[in-house]
């Protein structure tokens, strides 16, 4: 299958953002050495290269169908892309230290396309509550932040103890979307019934529902399911990292986007 | 360029809502309109020849304009260079016109840039940062550019603890 390699590389250079680089350590599939290479996450694609500012692009790894999962054995700051699916490869890489790879796991976990048209849908449904709640005269506090937190039908039952990562956990890239572990979903009855009013938004995009190209599921069903599945683990990765971060660096965790 | 081939005919075979045979033509001089089944799965247009398995290319859909041409034909133009074209012939006006909107709405960039809309509507509407329940806020892929530099710049700074000795 030819895939049009300039279209890619164009793609890779023009000015849209980079969401990630940074040197690993890649394995190669015969002798298992490893070997570093400059790597460029953009979308749903990752690049690699001998050194930043290369001409020559050594490759890409396409990530979608891909689990981005820990070794068993965390000495070497490991983690590896593995596609689902009979004869697939797995890709393994080495970071330099925690930091890296926590980092890169992060940003590889959320950079699948299904992951995104997921977000953006369920960010959709919050944007239409909101508004319309804006629109009732009612005011953003208390019950109906409550209900926001919370959008559609999760329920999001806490469960088990808070241990450390099981090491060799599947964390799917392509649908794992965090779930809160200690707010229960509350459903404002005042807001049931405006929950399935869809109101074409007048001076935003237009409304994305049932109109994408799906890679073949039902992401209400699946959304729900996969938070209680995956959620947790992502969040106790997330605040092990933060809490290490937070012992070297002073710099407060607030949110960058400061839209006050 | 290596590419995990058999990982994107893979994804290739999923199941796509837009999938139907279109009349195709290359952006070279000298091409003519083939028969193909043209399949739109995430942000990739695979083409198959009519009954093949495994698809004869992929096509990323992104930096790239898609027009319509006439009535029942659309194009999608790459790497700014708008003569070079690919050109698909649709049955009806109606199918024309999903697959323009279709391809438009698959690109990954046009998703960025709608959560990044709803983000900044959502939080402006009540207060709250809709990423941060997910524990993605600080990701630099949901960011609007003004914040990327700030992370940027954030980033680069020495870390003081480093420096104590």
């Amino acid at each position: 299958m030819k895939l049009h390699e300039k279209i890619l590389t164009h793609y890779l250079s023009c000015t849209s953002p980079v969401d990630k680089e940074g040197y690993l350590y890649k394995k190669k599939a015969r002798n298992a050495t490893y070997q570093r290479r400059w790597f460029v996450l953009k979308a749903n694609l990752l690049f690699y290269q001998e050194r930043p500012g290369d001409r020559h692009l050594l490759g890409v790894i396409v990530l979608e169908g891909c689990a981005v999962r820990r070794p068993e054995s965390d000495g070497q700051f490991g983690f590896s892309l593995v596609f689902e699916g009979p004869g697939l490869k797995t890709y393994r890489f080495a970071a330099g230290d925690r930091h890296t790879q926590e980092s890169w796991v992060k940003a590889l976990l959320s950079a699948s396309h299904c992951y995104l048209s997921l977000l953006v849908r369920d960010l959709g449904r919050q944007y239409e509550e909101a508004k319309q709640q804006q629109g009732s005269g009612e005011s953003c506090h208390s019950s109906s932040v409550s209900a926001l937190k919370s959008p559609t039908s999760f329920f999001l039952p806490v469960q088990g103890p808070t241990a450390e990562v099981r090491e060799g956990r599947s964390l799917s890239a392509s649908t794992v979307l965090q779930a809160p572990t200690k707010v229960v979903a509350r459903k404002s009855p005042k807001l049931w019934h405006r929950r399935n009013a869809h109101v074409t938004p007048l001076n935003g995009p237009a409304p994305l529902y049932g109109e994408w190209p799906l890679v073949g599921f039902d992401p209400l069903e699946e959304f729900s399911k996969l938070h209680d599945y995956y959620g947790q683990e992502v969040k106790k990765a997330r605040d092990e990292w933060l809490r290490s971060r937070q012992a070297q660096e002073e710099r407060s965790d607030g949110d960058l986007i400061n839209l006050g | 360029m290596r590419f995990n081939e058999k990982e994107l005919v893979s994804l290739s075979r999923q199941p796509s809502e837009k999938a139907a045979e279109l009349g195709m033509r290359g952006p070279k001089k000298g091409d003519v309109v083939k028969k193909r089944l043209v399949k739109l799965v995430v942000n990739f247009l695979f083409y198959f020849r009519i009954d093949e398995e495994e698809p004869i290319g992929a096509l990323l859909l992104e930096q790239c304009r898609v027009e319509r041409e006439d009535s029942q034909t659309f194009s999608i133009a790459f790497l700014d260079e708008a003569e070079r074209k690919y050109l698909f012939e649709c049955d009806s006006e109606e199918q024309c016109g999903e697959w323009v909107d279709a391809i438009i709405k698959a690109s990954y960039e046009f998703m960025r840039k709608n959560l990044i809309f709803y983000r900044t509507e959502i939080h402006r509407l009540t207060g709250k940062d809709p990423l941060e329940q997910y524990g993605i806020s600080d990701e630099t892929r949901f960011q609007d550019c003004f914040t990327i530099k700030m992370t940027l710049f954030k980033e680069n700074q020495p870390k003081t603890s480093e420096h104590l000795v």
